[in-house]
């Protein structure tokens, strides 16, 4: 009986093996982007970004042909011992062009698959120069770590006046210390103070080393870590007293973040993609559509909330779709060729390709985490 | 009496299907290399195939330690941390060294082994004598940090052995992500560019699906071997009954650390084969969640059964990276399902894994190994008697 029912067992697995075939008039975009695993709601807003995209524009025109766009997700489980099957997955179903991933350690992980098969891959917000650099297939349309990094020591120094920056990052995280590797040498430029501290996964008791920013007299907190440590960092830092202002990286542009501002009151500032009101046409529209949608509305955290990954999600589709026009073809080695002279002007902003297939991009926003209203208000500054 | 000294004709042709079996799937895995097309039913299978082989490996070298000395380790992940690192520091051709190691001027090595035996043996023969040569040294410093740690921490039982181990493979996570050490390991960065599968080679003919498949298999018949001989006997009867086993003489130390040694060696191999899957590594991906995944594996197939572990291996890589895709797709067949949707393949696989625990209670094989002479036997006595009652046997 057992063995009757291993073997059903096997044979309906088997079955789900039958895929259905596409049509000839079909281009698939292959989405690259954590669902589950640590980087899974930060995944699925960027991704929601695309969905919405695609609903809005299905279809695509070549010479005259009309081609349907289909977007195939693949779940990296925001895991690099997964990437290489999740990559796989998108270069088994035929991908001409793959979007993602959020989060860099991935994107290098399944770098080399898409690499092998010749499909180009546009990365939304891997930030990462490790992305781009020797992988020629690999684009992206955000903002560097480089820059990010020293944009943070900049307006620390300038707008915000400190002397003194106390930086705390996630060891065995090569974001955080990326980010703060970058602070750092910008910060040595202008005279700032810095001491720096990694603290181990999985912490949740940060009283030690903000008693350290404390002794050390730091006016300023720069914390490049993922939101759940940010939320902890901003918490115990409110109820210990500290009079200080906290910054975090693009990661910080999150609806959870300004919930712990609000029930603080602390001063925080993060930079990001996108400032709020930039696009009114495709912010009305986005909403609309997560309303409508239950699911979609339950992937962006159950409000309406717009993050910037989900609108860099919707300018990396349409770029996608620049590309494959300029290419004229659904070939991936085609779009390839063509990428490099891509250009497109989206919600967050004009996009062309320089050195190493990064976005030319000179600006970024800082935004400033409003306690009363519980609203971002986003600045605009110069790329350092 | 005369039957049993007799050669047993159905061990005879047992390992003659054997021999054929393990043939037919080499010459398989080399077309799937080289002849057959690339199709989205073959693209998948290689890497589920490679993964599977790898993992193989490493629960084989888990349940030598777990099932037949009967230490209860949970240091697996750090060894493969170990063996992963091992080989990906000796393998980045010298010319990406700024690129990899960016925040640490290029690094401290300046130099890699598949490259400098490149310039001498021609290029593809650098690549896999390279390679081979790298993964011999990422199981010798497993093996090595295994001797040392071993010491002290053999001396414990059961649940405090699993502890020691458990804190050793954090500590030595924490170690490599230490920033002091950044111009050998990278610090919290990954290692990339290192030489992988693709670069396996004889011409232009590729062996980037047989070489897995050949190191571990060499690999898994070497632990089997042990196993067969006077020290795997050793081995057993320490984890059946530790007095016992003193008693008729067994030095218990040190067949523990022999075991414990050797298994660490099989784990750095196996990490190191895991850093040529993945391409890039990273200390953060070996948690201790990646030892359980293992653990998971060797008591689905049977604690203490290499069969076992191997058919597990690959039917859970197959199901978790493959199989169970469709369920996040949203879809079945052309028909929408509303509750098919991301992470609900997690949710079924955790659902197939308790099945599997409460209807196979000792794993699939149990402590048996799947042998082919006894289900030529099996198969005799059906077909001549009609009365079979005969079993799986060792």
């Amino acid at each position: 009986m057992k063995k009757v029912f291993a073997l059903m067992l096997a044979v309906v697995m088997v079955m789900a093996l039958a895929v259905p075939a596409f049509a000839d008039d079909t281009i698939t975009i292959g989405v690259f982007e954590p669902l589950t695993g640590d980087n899974g709601p930060g995944g699925k807003q960027e991704t929601l970004g695309m969905q919405y995209a695609n609903q809005e524009t299905p279809t695509v025109e070549i010479d005259g042909t009309t081609y349907n766009v289909e977007l195939k997700v693949a779940d990296n489980e925001s895991s690099t011992d997964k990437a290489v099957s999740a990559a796989t997955e998108l270069v088994a179903s035929g991908a001409s062009i793959v979007l993602g991933s959020y989060g860099s350690s991935v994107a290098i992980a399944g770098s080399d698959t898409f690499g092998e098969a010749g499909i180009p891959v546009i990365g939304v917000t891997c930030t990462n120069p490790q992305v781009t650099v020797g992988n020629d297939h690999y684009f992206r349309i955000c903002f560097t770590d480089p820059g990010q990094g020293a944009i943070h020591a900049q307006f620390a120094k300038n707008t915000l006046g400190a002397s003194k920056v106390y930086c705390l990052g996630e060891l065995g995280n090569d974001y955080d210390q990326g980010l703060l590797n970058y602070f750092q040498e910008t910060a040595d430029e202008l005279g700032l103070e810095v001491q720096k501290e990694d603290f181990p996964n999985g912490t949740s008791d940060f009283t030690a080393y903000l008693t350290n920013a404390k002794n050390f007299g730091a006016e300023v907190i720069f914390a490049p870590c993922s939101i759940p440590y940010g939320q902890l960092i901003i918490q115990q830092a409110s109820s210990q007293g500290l009079d200080v202002v906290i910054t975090g990286p693009d990661t910080w542009d999150s609806n959870m973040i300004m919930d712990s501002v609000v029930a603080t009151g602390m001063d925080v500032y993060c930079t990001t993609f996108y400032g709020e009101g930039g696009a009114p046409e495709f912010e009305e529209g986005f909403k609309a559509w997560l309303n409508s949608d239950d699911t979609a509305l339950a992937n962006n955290g159950g409000n309406d909330m717009i993050a910037a990954v989900s609108v860099m999600g919707y300018d990396a589709y349409y770029t996608a779709l620049e590309a494959i026009k300029a290419a004229g073809s659904a070939d991936p080695a085609d779009i390839l060729a063509a990428l490099p002279g891509v250009t497109y002007t989206g919600a967050t902003g004009s996009i062309a390709f320089g050195e190493n297939g990064d976005a030319v991009r000179s600006t970024a926003f800082i935004k400033h985490a409003n306690a009363e209203t519980g609203e971002w208000e986003a600045e605009l500054t110069e790329l350092g | 009496m005369e039957k049993t000294l007799r050669k047993d004709p159905a061990k005879k042709i047992g390992s003659a299907i054997a021999v054929c079996l393990i043939a037919a799937l080499y010459i398989f895995l080399f077309l799937l290399d080289n002849v057959l097309p690339a199709n989205s039913f073959t693209l998948m299978l290689i890497p589920v195939l490679k993964k599977g082989a790898i993992y193989s490996l490493i629960c084989v070298s888990m349940n030598l330690l777990n099932g037949f000395t009967g230490l209860f380790s949970l240091g697996q992940a750090g060894f493969m941390l170990l063996g992963a690192y091992a080989y990906a520091v000796f393998a980045i051709p010298a010319e990406q060294h700024p690129a990899v190691y960016q925040y640490f001027d290029g690094g401290a090595i300046g130099f890699s082994i598949p490259e400098a035996l490149g310039k001498l043996l021609g290029e593809n023969a650098g690549a896999f004598v390279g390679s081979i040569l790298c993964i011999i040294i990422a199981g010798i410093v497993a093996a090595a940090f295994a001797a040392l740690i071993g010491i002290p921490v053999l001396r414990l039982k059961s649940d405090y052995l699993a502890i020691a181990t458990l804190g050793f493979a954090e500590i030595i996570r924490a170690v490599f992500q230490w920033n002091s050490l950044g111009p050998v390991t990278n610090g919290s960065n990954m290692l990339r560019k290192y030489t992988s599968f693709s670069a396996i080679k004889i011409g232009s003919v590729k062996l980037a699906t047989v070489f897995p498949f050949l190191i571990a298999m060499i690999c898994i018949g070497i632990i089997v071997l042990l196993i067969n001989s006077s020290y795997g006997r050793a081995f057993k009867a320490v984890r059946d009954d530790e007095v016992a086993a003193e008693a008729m003489g067994i030095s218990l130390f040190k067949h523990k650390m022999l075991s414990f040694v050797i298994s660490s060696f099989f784990a750095g191999v196996g990490g190191a084969l895991l850093a040529m899957y993945q391409t890039t590594i990273q200390a953060s991906a070996f948690k201790s969640a990646m030892t359980y995944e293992i653990l998971l594996i060797v008591v689905i197939g049977g604690i203490g059964s290499i069969s076992g572990s191997c058919i597990a291996s690959f039917l859970y890589i197959a199901c978790n990276e493959w199989w169970l895709r469709f369920l996040d797709s949203g879809s079945f067949f052309g028909i929408s399902v509303p509750f098919f949707r991301d992470g609900f393949r997690k949710v079924v696989f955790s659902v197939i894994i308790m099945v599997i625990v409460l209807f196979f209670s000792r794993g699939i094989m149990g402590d048996k190994e799947l042998s082919f002479a006894g289900l030529v036997r099996k198969f005799q006595k059906k077909s001549a008697a009609g009365t079979a009652k005969g079993g799986a046997q060792k």
